[in-house]
Protein backbone atom coordinates (compact mmCIF):
# COMPACT_ATOMS: atom_id res chain seq x y z
CA UNK A 1 0.00 0.00 0.00
CA UNK A 2 2.77 2.32 0.96
CA UNK A 3 4.55 1.69 -2.28
CA UNK A 4 1.36 2.37 -4.17
CA UNK A 5 1.16 5.81 -2.60
CA UNK A 6 4.81 6.57 -3.27
CA UNK A 7 4.40 5.41 -6.86
CA UNK A 8 1.36 7.56 -7.29
CA UNK A 9 3.07 10.57 -5.74
CA UNK A 10 6.00 10.02 -8.04
CA UNK A 11 3.77 9.81 -11.07
CA UNK A 12 1.84 12.87 -10.06
CA UNK A 13 5.01 14.85 -9.64
CA UNK A 14 6.30 13.78 -13.06
CA UNK A 15 2.86 14.49 -14.43
CA UNK A 16 2.96 18.01 -13.09
CA UNK A 17 6.35 18.57 -14.72
CA UNK A 18 5.18 17.15 -18.04
CA UNK A 19 1.96 19.11 -17.68
CA UNK A 20 3.93 22.30 -17.14
CA UNK A 21 5.41 21.86 -20.57
CA UNK A 22 1.96 21.27 -22.02
CA UNK A 23 0.92 24.41 -20.17
CA UNK A 24 3.60 26.47 -21.88
CA UNK A 25 2.64 25.17 -25.30
CA UNK A 26 -1.01 25.82 -24.45
CA UNK A 27 -0.07 29.33 -23.35
CA UNK A 28 1.32 29.93 -26.84
CA UNK A 29 -1.96 28.76 -28.39
CA UNK A 30 -3.95 30.92 -26.04
CA UNK A 31 -1.93 34.11 -26.56
CA UNK A 32 -2.42 34.02 -30.30
CA UNK A 33 -6.02 32.94 -30.01
CA UNK A 34 -6.86 35.68 -27.53
CA UNK A 35 -5.47 38.38 -29.74
CA UNK A 36 -6.39 37.15 -33.21
CA UNK A 37 -8.87 34.27 -32.84
CA UNK A 38 -6.43 32.15 -34.82
CA UNK A 39 -5.40 28.72 -33.59
CA UNK A 40 -1.72 28.48 -34.40
CA UNK A 41 -1.13 24.87 -35.35
CA UNK A 42 2.57 25.58 -35.77
CA UNK A 43 2.97 26.18 -32.03
CA UNK A 44 4.55 22.75 -31.48
CA UNK A 45 6.91 23.35 -34.38
CA UNK A 46 7.93 26.68 -32.91
CA UNK A 47 8.88 24.75 -29.81
CA UNK A 48 10.84 22.26 -31.92
CA UNK A 49 12.72 25.09 -33.62
CA UNK A 50 13.46 26.57 -30.20
CA UNK A 51 14.89 23.27 -29.00
CA UNK A 52 17.14 22.98 -32.08
CA UNK A 53 18.38 26.55 -31.82
CA UNK A 54 19.13 26.03 -28.16
CA UNK A 55 20.98 22.78 -28.91
CA UNK A 56 23.14 24.38 -31.57
CA UNK A 57 23.98 27.38 -29.45
CA UNK A 58 25.05 25.11 -26.61
CA UNK A 59 26.86 22.36 -28.54
CA UNK A 60 27.95 24.27 -31.59
CA UNK A 61 28.99 27.65 -30.31
CA UNK A 62 29.37 27.49 -26.58
CA UNK A 63 30.86 23.99 -26.66
CA UNK A 64 33.96 25.31 -28.43
CA UNK A 65 34.38 28.27 -26.14
CA UNK A 66 34.88 26.25 -22.96
CA UNK A 67 32.67 28.44 -20.81
CA UNK A 68 31.41 27.09 -17.49
CA UNK A 69 28.37 24.83 -17.88
CA UNK A 70 25.94 27.12 -16.08
CA UNK A 71 26.77 29.99 -18.39
CA UNK A 72 26.54 27.75 -21.40
CA UNK A 73 22.93 26.85 -20.65
CA UNK A 74 22.06 30.40 -19.76
CA UNK A 75 23.45 31.65 -23.06
CA UNK A 76 21.55 28.87 -24.80
CA UNK A 77 18.32 30.11 -23.25
CA UNK A 78 19.02 33.77 -23.98
CA UNK A 79 20.08 32.96 -27.54
CA UNK A 80 16.93 30.93 -28.15
CA UNK A 81 14.76 33.74 -26.85
CA UNK A 82 16.50 36.28 -29.07
CA UNK A 83 16.05 33.98 -32.02
CA UNK A 84 12.38 33.56 -31.10
CA UNK A 85 11.87 37.33 -31.13
CA UNK A 86 13.12 37.57 -34.70
CA UNK A 87 11.29 34.43 -35.71
CA UNK A 88 7.97 35.53 -34.20
CA UNK A 89 8.24 38.86 -35.92
CA UNK A 90 8.97 37.06 -39.20
CA UNK A 91 5.93 34.79 -38.78
CA UNK A 92 3.69 37.78 -38.21
CA UNK A 93 5.12 39.27 -41.38
CA UNK A 94 4.60 36.20 -43.57
CA UNK A 95 1.44 34.68 -42.06
CA UNK A 96 -0.59 37.17 -40.14
CA UNK A 97 -0.05 40.40 -41.98
CA UNK A 98 -0.67 39.34 -45.58
CA UNK A 99 -3.71 37.32 -44.51
CA UNK A 100 -5.21 39.78 -42.09
CA UNK A 101 -8.20 40.53 -44.24
CA UNK A 102 -8.79 36.89 -45.06
CA UNK A 103 -10.92 34.60 -42.93
CA UNK A 104 -9.53 33.18 -39.72
CA UNK A 105 -9.79 29.81 -41.42
CA UNK A 106 -7.23 30.77 -44.08
CA UNK A 107 -4.80 31.88 -41.43
CA UNK A 108 -5.24 28.60 -39.58
CA UNK A 109 -4.51 26.73 -42.81
CA UNK A 110 -1.41 28.86 -43.23
CA UNK A 111 -0.20 27.88 -39.76
CA UNK A 112 -0.66 24.22 -40.66
CA UNK A 113 1.42 24.66 -43.82
CA UNK A 114 3.98 26.54 -41.79
CA UNK A 115 4.20 23.60 -39.38
CA UNK A 116 4.88 21.17 -42.21
CA UNK A 117 7.43 23.47 -43.82
CA UNK A 118 9.26 24.04 -40.56
CA UNK A 119 9.56 20.32 -40.00
CA UNK A 120 11.00 19.82 -43.47
CA UNK A 121 13.29 22.81 -43.22
CA UNK A 122 14.71 21.79 -39.87
CA UNK A 123 15.47 18.28 -41.03
CA UNK A 124 17.15 19.71 -44.13
CA UNK A 125 19.36 21.96 -42.08
CA UNK A 126 19.99 19.83 -39.02
CA UNK A 127 19.71 16.36 -40.51
CA UNK A 128 17.04 13.85 -39.72
CA UNK A 129 18.82 12.05 -36.89
CA UNK A 130 17.75 12.74 -33.34
CA UNK A 131 20.04 14.84 -31.24
CA UNK A 132 20.86 14.10 -27.63
CA UNK A 133 20.83 17.22 -25.48
CA UNK A 134 22.44 17.54 -22.05
CA UNK A 135 20.60 18.61 -18.95
CA UNK A 136 21.97 21.69 -17.18
CA UNK A 137 21.47 19.84 -13.91
CA UNK A 138 22.96 16.52 -14.93
CA UNK A 139 20.81 14.01 -13.10
CA UNK A 140 20.56 16.05 -9.89
CA UNK A 141 17.63 15.16 -7.65
CA UNK A 142 16.58 15.01 -4.07
CA UNK A 143 14.56 12.45 -2.26
CA UNK A 144 11.37 13.55 -0.57
CA UNK A 145 10.09 10.64 1.48
CA UNK A 146 10.74 8.15 -1.26
CA UNK A 147 9.62 10.42 -4.07
CA UNK A 148 12.41 11.45 -6.40
CA UNK A 149 12.23 15.15 -7.14
CA UNK A 150 14.47 15.90 -10.09
CA UNK A 151 15.91 19.40 -10.15
CA UNK A 152 15.15 19.66 -13.85
CA UNK A 153 11.47 18.85 -13.29
CA UNK A 154 11.26 21.32 -10.45
CA UNK A 155 12.80 24.00 -12.67
CA UNK A 156 10.27 23.23 -15.38
CA UNK A 157 7.35 23.53 -12.98
CA UNK A 158 8.56 26.78 -11.47
CA UNK A 159 9.45 28.16 -14.90
CA UNK A 160 5.97 27.43 -16.24
CA UNK A 161 4.23 28.97 -13.25
CA UNK A 162 6.38 32.09 -13.43
CA UNK A 163 5.81 32.51 -17.16
CA UNK A 164 2.07 31.97 -17.00
CA UNK A 165 1.80 34.42 -14.09
CA UNK A 166 3.92 36.98 -15.92
CA UNK A 167 1.70 36.81 -19.00
CA UNK A 168 -1.41 36.92 -16.89
CA UNK A 169 -0.14 40.07 -15.25
CA UNK A 170 0.91 41.56 -18.55
CA UNK A 171 -2.45 40.93 -20.22
CA UNK A 172 -4.57 42.20 -17.37
CA UNK A 173 -2.61 44.95 -15.74
CA UNK A 174 -0.38 46.68 -18.26
CA UNK A 175 -1.41 49.20 -20.83
CA UNK A 176 -0.06 47.16 -23.73
CA UNK A 177 -1.68 44.02 -22.40
CA UNK A 178 -5.07 45.70 -22.19
CA UNK A 179 -4.48 47.15 -25.66
CA UNK A 180 -4.04 43.57 -26.85
CA UNK A 181 -7.40 42.61 -25.37
CA UNK A 182 -9.00 45.68 -26.89
CA UNK A 183 -7.48 44.91 -30.28
CA UNK A 184 -8.73 41.39 -30.13
CA UNK A 185 -12.26 42.52 -29.42
CA UNK A 186 -12.43 45.38 -31.90
CA UNK A 187 -9.33 46.25 -33.91
CA UNK A 188 -11.02 49.20 -35.58
CA UNK A 189 -12.09 50.84 -32.35
CA UNK A 190 -8.59 50.18 -31.00
CA UNK A 191 -7.13 51.89 -34.05
CA UNK A 192 -9.30 54.92 -33.32
CA UNK A 193 -7.67 55.12 -29.88
CA UNK A 194 -4.28 55.30 -31.55
CA UNK A 195 -3.35 51.72 -30.68
CA UNK A 196 -0.78 50.56 -33.25
CA UNK A 197 -2.72 47.47 -34.19
CA UNK A 198 -0.12 46.01 -36.53
CA UNK A 199 2.53 46.25 -33.85
CA UNK A 200 0.21 44.64 -31.33
CA UNK A 201 -0.23 41.63 -33.62
CA UNK A 202 3.52 41.37 -34.17
CA UNK A 203 4.04 41.45 -30.43
CA UNK A 204 1.58 38.61 -29.91
CA UNK A 205 3.41 36.38 -32.38
CA UNK A 206 6.72 37.28 -30.80
CA UNK A 207 5.36 36.32 -27.38
CA UNK A 208 4.04 33.03 -28.70
CA UNK A 209 7.43 32.28 -30.25
CA UNK A 210 9.23 33.13 -27.01
CA UNK A 211 6.97 30.89 -24.95
CA UNK A 212 7.47 28.12 -27.50
CA UNK A 213 11.24 28.52 -27.44
CA UNK A 214 11.32 28.35 -23.65
CA UNK A 215 9.14 25.25 -23.66
CA UNK A 216 11.51 23.68 -26.20
CA UNK A 217 14.53 24.52 -24.06
CA UNK A 218 12.87 22.98 -21.00
CA UNK A 219 11.47 19.96 -22.75
CA UNK A 220 14.53 18.75 -24.62
CA UNK A 221 16.68 17.74 -21.63
CA UNK A 222 13.63 16.10 -20.09
CA UNK A 223 12.83 14.11 -23.20
CA UNK A 224 16.61 13.64 -23.66
CA UNK A 225 15.95 13.63 -27.39
CA UNK A 226 15.44 16.32 -29.97
CA UNK A 227 13.92 15.47 -33.30
CA UNK A 228 11.63 17.05 -35.83
CA UNK A 229 8.66 15.07 -34.52
CA UNK A 230 8.79 16.98 -31.27
CA UNK A 231 6.30 19.36 -32.83
CA UNK A 232 3.57 16.75 -32.52
CA UNK A 233 3.60 17.49 -28.84
CA UNK A 234 1.87 20.69 -29.86
CA UNK A 235 -1.16 18.66 -30.85
CA UNK A 236 -0.99 16.84 -27.55
CA UNK A 237 -1.00 20.14 -25.70
CA UNK A 238 -3.99 21.42 -27.64
CA UNK A 239 -6.48 19.64 -25.34
CA UNK A 240 -4.75 21.36 -22.43
CA UNK A 241 -5.68 24.72 -23.86
CA UNK A 242 -9.27 23.62 -24.44
CA UNK A 243 -9.51 21.95 -21.05
CA UNK A 244 -8.40 25.07 -19.22
CA UNK A 245 -10.83 27.18 -21.18
CA UNK A 246 -9.43 28.44 -24.45
CA UNK A 247 -8.61 32.06 -23.99
CA UNK A 248 -7.95 31.86 -20.27
CA UNK A 249 -4.28 32.29 -19.40
CA UNK A 250 -4.41 30.65 -15.95
CA UNK A 251 -6.44 27.93 -17.66
CA UNK A 252 -3.29 26.91 -19.50
CA UNK A 253 -1.58 25.83 -16.32
CA UNK A 254 -4.69 24.08 -14.97
CA UNK A 255 -5.36 22.29 -18.25
CA UNK A 256 -1.70 21.43 -18.79
CA UNK A 257 -1.23 19.92 -15.36
CA UNK A 258 -4.46 17.92 -15.45
CA UNK A 259 -3.39 16.55 -18.81
CA UNK A 260 0.13 15.71 -17.67
CA UNK A 261 -1.03 13.98 -14.51
CA UNK A 262 -3.68 11.94 -16.31
CA UNK A 263 -1.08 10.84 -18.81
CA UNK A 264 1.55 9.69 -16.31
CA UNK A 265 -0.85 8.12 -13.85
CA UNK A 266 -2.78 6.24 -16.49
CA UNK A 267 0.38 4.96 -18.09
CA UNK A 268 1.82 4.04 -14.70
CA UNK A 269 -0.24 2.85 -11.79
CA UNK A 270 -3.55 2.58 -13.60
CA UNK A 271 -2.16 0.51 -16.45
CA UNK A 272 -0.34 -1.66 -13.97
CA UNK A 273 -3.44 -2.45 -11.98
CA UNK A 274 -6.06 -2.34 -14.67
CA UNK A 275 -4.93 -3.81 -17.92
CA UNK A 276 -7.71 -2.33 -19.96
CA UNK A 277 -6.41 1.15 -19.17
CA UNK A 278 -3.30 0.33 -21.17
CA UNK A 279 -5.46 -0.16 -24.22
CA UNK A 280 -6.96 3.30 -23.98
CA UNK A 281 -3.90 5.24 -22.88
CA UNK A 282 -3.70 7.14 -26.12
CA UNK A 283 -7.27 8.28 -26.01
CA UNK A 284 -7.82 8.77 -22.30
CA UNK A 285 -6.96 12.44 -22.57
CA UNK A 286 -9.58 12.91 -25.23
CA UNK A 287 -12.17 11.08 -23.16
CA UNK A 288 -11.51 13.47 -20.28
CA UNK A 289 -11.62 16.40 -22.65
CA UNK A 290 -14.99 15.42 -24.07
CA UNK A 291 -16.35 14.77 -20.58
CA UNK A 292 -15.23 18.19 -19.35
CA UNK A 293 -16.64 19.93 -22.39
CA UNK A 294 -19.95 18.20 -21.91
CA UNK A 295 -20.20 19.51 -18.37
CA UNK A 296 -18.58 22.90 -18.98
CA UNK A 297 -18.46 23.81 -22.66
CA UNK A 298 -16.24 26.80 -21.92
CA UNK A 299 -13.53 24.74 -20.23
CA UNK A 300 -12.57 24.82 -16.60
CA UNK A 301 -11.53 28.45 -16.25
CA UNK A 302 -13.10 29.79 -19.42
CA UNK A 303 -15.79 32.40 -19.22
CA UNK A 304 -18.93 32.74 -21.21
CA UNK A 305 -18.28 34.89 -24.27
CA UNK A 306 -20.25 38.08 -23.91
CA UNK A 307 -21.33 39.33 -27.27
CA UNK A 308 -23.71 42.22 -27.09
CA UNK A 309 -25.01 43.96 -30.12
CA UNK B 1 -9.99 73.44 -39.70
CA UNK B 2 -11.27 70.45 -41.67
CA UNK B 3 -11.78 70.57 -45.41
CA UNK B 4 -12.90 67.83 -47.78
CA UNK B 5 -12.69 68.43 -51.51
CA UNK B 6 -14.26 66.07 -54.03
CA UNK B 7 -13.87 63.01 -51.85
CA UNK B 8 -14.83 59.72 -53.51
CA UNK B 9 -14.71 56.58 -51.46
CA UNK B 10 -15.36 53.03 -52.62
CA UNK B 11 -16.17 49.75 -50.92
CA UNK B 12 -14.69 47.36 -53.43
CA UNK B 13 -16.35 48.43 -56.66
CA UNK B 14 -19.27 50.17 -54.99
CA UNK B 15 -18.95 53.90 -54.86
CA UNK B 16 -20.21 55.17 -51.53
CA UNK B 17 -19.19 58.82 -51.80
CA UNK B 18 -19.62 60.70 -55.08
CA UNK B 19 -17.39 63.70 -54.62
CA UNK B 20 -18.04 65.15 -51.18
CA UNK B 21 -16.88 68.66 -50.42
CA UNK B 22 -17.45 70.15 -47.02
CA UNK B 23 -15.69 72.14 -44.39
CA UNK B 24 -15.76 72.58 -40.66
CA UNK B 25 -14.45 75.81 -39.17
CA UNK B 26 -12.73 76.00 -35.84
CA UNK B 27 -15.26 76.03 -33.00
CA UNK B 28 -18.22 75.02 -35.15
CA UNK B 29 -20.68 72.23 -34.61
CA UNK B 30 -21.47 70.87 -38.05
CA UNK B 31 -24.06 68.23 -38.67
CA UNK B 32 -24.41 65.75 -41.51
CA UNK B 33 -27.94 64.51 -42.12
CA UNK B 34 -29.14 61.86 -44.50
CA UNK B 35 -31.14 58.67 -44.88
CA UNK B 36 -29.84 55.20 -44.17
CA UNK B 37 -27.06 54.23 -46.51
CA UNK B 38 -26.51 57.78 -47.74
CA UNK B 39 -22.84 57.60 -46.85
CA UNK B 40 -22.74 59.59 -43.61
CA UNK B 41 -20.61 57.12 -41.72
CA UNK B 42 -18.39 56.71 -44.75
CA UNK B 43 -17.52 60.39 -44.61
CA UNK B 44 -16.37 60.06 -41.02
CA UNK B 45 -14.52 56.82 -41.78
CA UNK B 46 -12.76 58.53 -44.67
CA UNK B 47 -11.64 61.33 -42.37
CA UNK B 48 -10.06 59.01 -39.81
CA UNK B 49 -8.58 56.75 -42.45
CA UNK B 50 -10.66 53.66 -41.70
CA UNK B 51 -11.43 53.67 -45.40
CA UNK B 52 -9.15 55.48 -47.83
CA UNK B 53 -10.72 57.81 -50.38
CA UNK B 54 -9.85 56.98 -53.98
CA UNK B 55 -10.11 60.57 -55.20
CA UNK B 56 -10.22 63.97 -53.60
CA UNK B 57 -8.36 65.45 -50.68
CA UNK B 58 -8.91 65.86 -46.96
CA UNK B 59 -7.03 68.56 -45.09
CA UNK B 60 -6.95 69.01 -41.34
CA UNK B 61 -5.38 72.20 -40.05
CA UNK B 62 -3.71 72.71 -43.40
CA UNK B 63 -2.27 69.22 -43.42
CA UNK B 64 -3.26 66.63 -45.97
CA UNK B 65 -4.48 63.52 -44.13
CA UNK B 66 -6.36 61.43 -46.69
CA UNK B 67 -3.57 58.93 -47.25
CA UNK B 68 -2.36 58.73 -43.66
CA UNK B 69 -2.82 55.74 -41.32
CA UNK B 70 -5.60 55.96 -38.74
CA UNK B 71 -3.16 55.87 -35.85
CA UNK B 72 -1.35 58.92 -37.19
CA UNK B 73 -4.57 60.79 -37.91
CA UNK B 74 -5.71 60.19 -34.34
CA UNK B 75 -2.41 61.63 -33.15
CA UNK B 76 -3.23 64.87 -34.97
CA UNK B 77 -6.01 65.28 -32.44
CA UNK B 78 -9.10 63.96 -34.16
CA UNK B 79 -11.41 61.88 -31.99
CA UNK B 80 -13.95 59.55 -33.58
CA UNK B 81 -16.90 58.05 -31.75
CA UNK B 82 -18.04 55.39 -34.19
CA UNK B 83 -21.56 54.31 -35.01
CA UNK B 84 -23.00 51.97 -32.36
CA UNK B 85 -20.36 53.23 -29.92
CA UNK B 86 -18.04 50.25 -30.18
CA UNK B 87 -16.87 50.34 -26.62
CA UNK B 88 -14.74 47.38 -25.58
CA UNK B 89 -17.51 45.37 -23.99
CA UNK B 90 -15.23 42.79 -22.40
CA UNK B 91 -13.11 45.43 -20.68
CA UNK B 92 -14.12 47.43 -17.64
CA UNK B 93 -15.13 51.07 -17.79
CA UNK B 94 -11.75 51.99 -16.33
CA UNK B 95 -9.91 49.95 -18.95
CA UNK B 96 -11.95 51.49 -21.74
CA UNK B 97 -10.93 54.95 -20.59
CA UNK B 98 -7.35 53.77 -20.23
CA UNK B 99 -7.47 52.74 -23.89
CA UNK B 100 -8.88 56.14 -24.79
CA UNK B 101 -5.74 57.58 -23.26
CA UNK B 102 -3.45 55.00 -24.83
CA UNK B 103 -1.38 57.68 -26.55
CA UNK B 104 -0.86 59.62 -23.33
CA UNK B 105 2.42 58.55 -21.85
CA UNK B 106 1.90 60.17 -18.49
CA UNK B 107 -0.08 58.16 -15.93
CA UNK B 108 -0.96 61.22 -13.89
CA UNK B 109 -2.41 62.90 -16.92
CA UNK B 110 -4.47 59.80 -17.73
CA UNK B 111 -5.95 59.80 -14.25
CA UNK B 112 -6.57 63.51 -14.36
CA UNK B 113 -8.53 63.14 -17.59
CA UNK B 114 -10.39 60.18 -16.15
CA UNK B 115 -11.45 62.28 -13.19
CA UNK B 116 -12.73 64.91 -15.61
CA UNK B 117 -14.78 62.25 -17.35
CA UNK B 118 -16.16 61.07 -14.01
CA UNK B 119 -17.11 64.61 -13.12
CA UNK B 120 -18.96 64.89 -16.36
CA UNK B 121 -20.63 61.50 -16.06
CA UNK B 122 -20.72 60.46 -12.38
CA UNK B 123 -22.41 57.22 -13.37
CA UNK B 124 -19.19 56.10 -15.03
CA UNK B 125 -17.34 56.44 -11.77
CA UNK B 126 -19.87 54.18 -10.10
CA UNK B 127 -19.42 51.64 -12.87
CA UNK B 128 -15.65 51.99 -13.00
CA UNK B 129 -14.82 48.34 -12.41
CA UNK B 130 -17.84 46.96 -14.21
CA UNK B 131 -17.63 45.24 -17.56
CA UNK B 132 -18.61 47.88 -20.08
CA UNK B 133 -20.77 45.50 -22.11
CA UNK B 134 -23.14 45.14 -19.17
CA UNK B 135 -24.06 48.80 -19.11
CA UNK B 136 -27.16 50.39 -20.60
CA UNK B 137 -27.05 51.96 -24.05
CA UNK B 138 -26.95 55.47 -22.64
CA UNK B 139 -24.13 54.66 -20.27
CA UNK B 140 -22.24 53.04 -23.10
CA UNK B 141 -22.65 56.16 -25.21
CA UNK B 142 -21.34 58.30 -22.35
CA UNK B 143 -18.40 55.95 -22.08
CA UNK B 144 -17.76 56.10 -25.83
CA UNK B 145 -17.74 59.90 -25.76
CA UNK B 146 -15.56 60.02 -22.63
CA UNK B 147 -13.18 57.54 -24.18
CA UNK B 148 -12.74 59.74 -27.22
CA UNK B 149 -12.30 62.80 -25.01
CA UNK B 150 -9.36 61.27 -23.14
CA UNK B 151 -7.03 62.70 -25.76
CA UNK B 152 -8.76 66.10 -25.69
CA UNK B 153 -9.22 66.11 -29.46
CA UNK B 154 -9.39 69.42 -31.31
CA UNK B 155 -11.97 67.88 -33.62
CA UNK B 156 -14.54 65.36 -32.46
CA UNK B 157 -16.43 63.17 -34.93
CA UNK B 158 -19.69 61.76 -33.58
CA UNK B 159 -21.52 59.09 -35.56
CA UNK B 160 -25.18 59.02 -34.57
CA UNK B 161 -24.71 59.56 -30.85
CA UNK B 162 -28.45 59.15 -30.25
CA UNK B 163 -28.68 55.79 -31.96
CA UNK B 164 -30.78 53.32 -30.02
CA UNK B 165 -31.31 55.58 -27.02
CA UNK B 166 -34.60 56.36 -25.34
CA UNK B 167 -35.98 59.89 -25.91
CA UNK B 168 -34.94 60.95 -22.42
CA UNK B 169 -31.38 59.79 -22.93
CA UNK B 170 -31.28 61.43 -26.33
CA UNK B 171 -31.96 64.73 -24.57
CA UNK B 172 -29.12 64.04 -22.15
CA UNK B 173 -26.67 63.18 -24.89
CA UNK B 174 -27.52 66.26 -26.91
CA UNK B 175 -27.17 68.43 -23.82
CA UNK B 176 -23.73 66.94 -23.32
CA UNK B 177 -22.76 67.57 -26.93
CA UNK B 178 -23.94 71.13 -26.65
CA UNK B 179 -21.86 71.59 -23.53
CA UNK B 180 -18.80 70.15 -25.22
CA UNK B 181 -19.29 72.46 -28.13
CA UNK B 182 -19.63 75.45 -25.84
CA UNK B 183 -16.43 74.47 -24.08
CA UNK B 184 -14.67 74.96 -27.39
CA UNK B 185 -14.49 71.53 -29.03
CA UNK B 186 -15.07 71.55 -32.76
CA UNK B 187 -17.58 68.86 -33.64
CA UNK B 188 -18.65 67.11 -36.83
CA UNK B 189 -21.71 65.05 -36.07
CA UNK B 190 -23.78 62.60 -38.08
CA UNK B 191 -27.40 62.40 -37.01
CA UNK B 192 -30.79 61.18 -38.07
CA UNK B 193 -32.47 62.91 -35.20
CA UNK B 194 -32.86 66.02 -37.28
CA UNK B 195 -34.92 68.10 -34.89
CA UNK B 196 -32.50 67.77 -32.04
CA UNK B 197 -29.40 67.94 -34.16
CA UNK B 198 -30.25 71.10 -36.03
CA UNK B 199 -31.22 72.83 -32.82
CA UNK B 200 -27.63 72.78 -31.63
CA UNK B 201 -25.76 72.80 -34.95
CA UNK B 202 -24.16 75.86 -36.55
CA UNK B 203 -24.25 74.40 -40.01
CA UNK B 204 -25.69 71.35 -41.69
CA UNK B 205 -25.18 69.21 -44.76
CA UNK B 206 -27.86 66.94 -46.15
CA UNK B 207 -26.60 63.87 -47.93
CA UNK B 208 -28.41 61.67 -50.44
CA UNK B 209 -26.74 58.61 -51.93
CA UNK B 210 -23.21 59.83 -51.56
CA UNK B 211 -23.81 63.40 -52.70
CA UNK B 212 -24.36 66.60 -50.82
CA UNK B 213 -27.86 67.64 -51.64
CA UNK B 214 -28.33 70.70 -49.46
CA UNK B 215 -26.31 72.71 -47.03
CA UNK B 216 -26.77 75.76 -44.89
CA UNK B 217 -27.26 77.09 -41.42
CA UNK B 218 -29.93 75.38 -39.44
CA UNK B 219 -32.39 78.17 -40.16
CA UNK B 220 -31.85 77.79 -43.90
CA UNK B 221 -32.32 74.08 -43.63
CA UNK B 222 -35.40 74.27 -41.48
CA UNK B 223 -36.97 76.53 -44.01
CA UNK B 224 -36.06 74.25 -46.85
CA UNK B 225 -39.29 72.46 -47.73
CA UNK B 226 -37.59 69.24 -48.72
CA UNK B 227 -35.83 68.71 -45.47
CA UNK B 228 -38.99 69.25 -43.60
CA UNK B 229 -40.84 66.82 -45.78
CA UNK B 230 -38.20 64.19 -45.59
CA UNK B 231 -37.19 64.41 -42.01
CA UNK B 232 -39.30 66.58 -39.87
CA UNK B 233 -42.69 65.43 -41.06
CA UNK B 234 -43.07 62.21 -39.14
CA UNK B 235 -39.95 62.26 -37.13
CA UNK B 236 -39.72 58.56 -37.75
CA UNK B 237 -36.84 56.92 -36.15
CA UNK B 238 -36.06 53.32 -36.73
CA UNK B 239 -33.62 51.13 -35.00
CA UNK B 240 -31.45 49.67 -37.67
CA UNK B 241 -29.18 46.77 -38.10
CA UNK B 242 -25.49 47.23 -37.61
CA UNK B 243 -24.22 48.70 -40.86
CA UNK B 244 -20.79 49.49 -39.63
CA UNK B 245 -18.67 46.58 -40.65
CA UNK B 246 -15.66 48.19 -42.26
N1 LIG C 1 -18.02 47.79 -45.13
C1 LIG C 1 -18.79 48.02 -46.20
N2 LIG C 1 -18.69 47.23 -47.29
C2 LIG C 1 -19.46 47.44 -48.38
N3 LIG C 1 -20.33 48.42 -48.47
C3 LIG C 1 -20.49 49.25 -47.45
C4 LIG C 1 -19.71 49.10 -46.25
N4 LIG C 1 -20.07 50.06 -45.38
C5 LIG C 1 -21.01 50.79 -46.01
N5 LIG C 1 -21.26 50.31 -47.24
C6 LIG C 1 -22.21 50.86 -48.20
O1 LIG C 1 -21.87 52.20 -48.43
C7 LIG C 1 -23.03 53.01 -48.45
C8 LIG C 1 -22.92 54.11 -47.43
O2 LIG C 1 -22.87 53.53 -46.14
P1 LIG C 1 -22.75 54.35 -44.81
O3 LIG C 1 -22.55 53.38 -43.72
O4 LIG C 1 -21.75 55.41 -44.97
O5 LIG C 1 -24.18 54.98 -44.71
P2 LIG C 1 -24.82 55.84 -43.56
O6 LIG C 1 -25.31 57.07 -44.18
O7 LIG C 1 -23.91 55.96 -42.42
O8 LIG C 1 -26.06 54.94 -43.18
P3 LIG C 1 -26.73 54.68 -41.76
O9 LIG C 1 -27.62 55.79 -41.48
O10 LIG C 1 -27.47 53.41 -41.98
O11 LIG C 1 -25.62 54.54 -40.76
C9 LIG C 1 -24.20 52.08 -48.23
O12 LIG C 1 -24.75 51.77 -49.48
C10 LIG C 1 -23.60 50.86 -47.62
O13 LIG C 1 -24.31 49.71 -48.00
MG1 LIG D 1 -23.91 55.34 -40.55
Amino acid sequence: MNSLITDLAQEIFSGIALGSIYALIALGFILIFKATEVVNFAQGELMMVGAYVNFFIIQGIMGDLHVPTGWMFLMGLVGSILFAIVFGWFLDLVINRPLRDESVFSIIMATISMAIMLRALVSMIAGSESLVPQSPFGGAYFNLGGVIISVLDLTIIIGAIVLVSAFYYFFNKTRWGIAMQATSEDPIAAQLMGVPVKRVYALVWIFAAIVAAISGVLLSPRASLIDTNMGFLGLKAFPAAVLGGFGSIPGAIVGGIILGVIETVSMGTLSFHFHWVKEINDIIVWIVLIAVLMIRPTGILGTEEIKKV
Amino acid sequence: MLKLIGVETFYGKIKALHGISLKVLEGQLVCILGANGAGKSTILKSITGLVKPEYGTIHFKGRRIDQMDSEDIVKLSIGHVPEWRRIFSELTVYENLLMGGFLLKDDDLIHERMEEAFQHFPILKKRKTQQAGNMSGGEQQMLAISRALMLKPKLLLLDEPSLGLSPLLVQDIFATIKELHESGVTILMVEQNVNQALKIADYGYVLTTGKIFLSGTYKDLLEEEKVREQYLGEGKYNRRAKVWSG
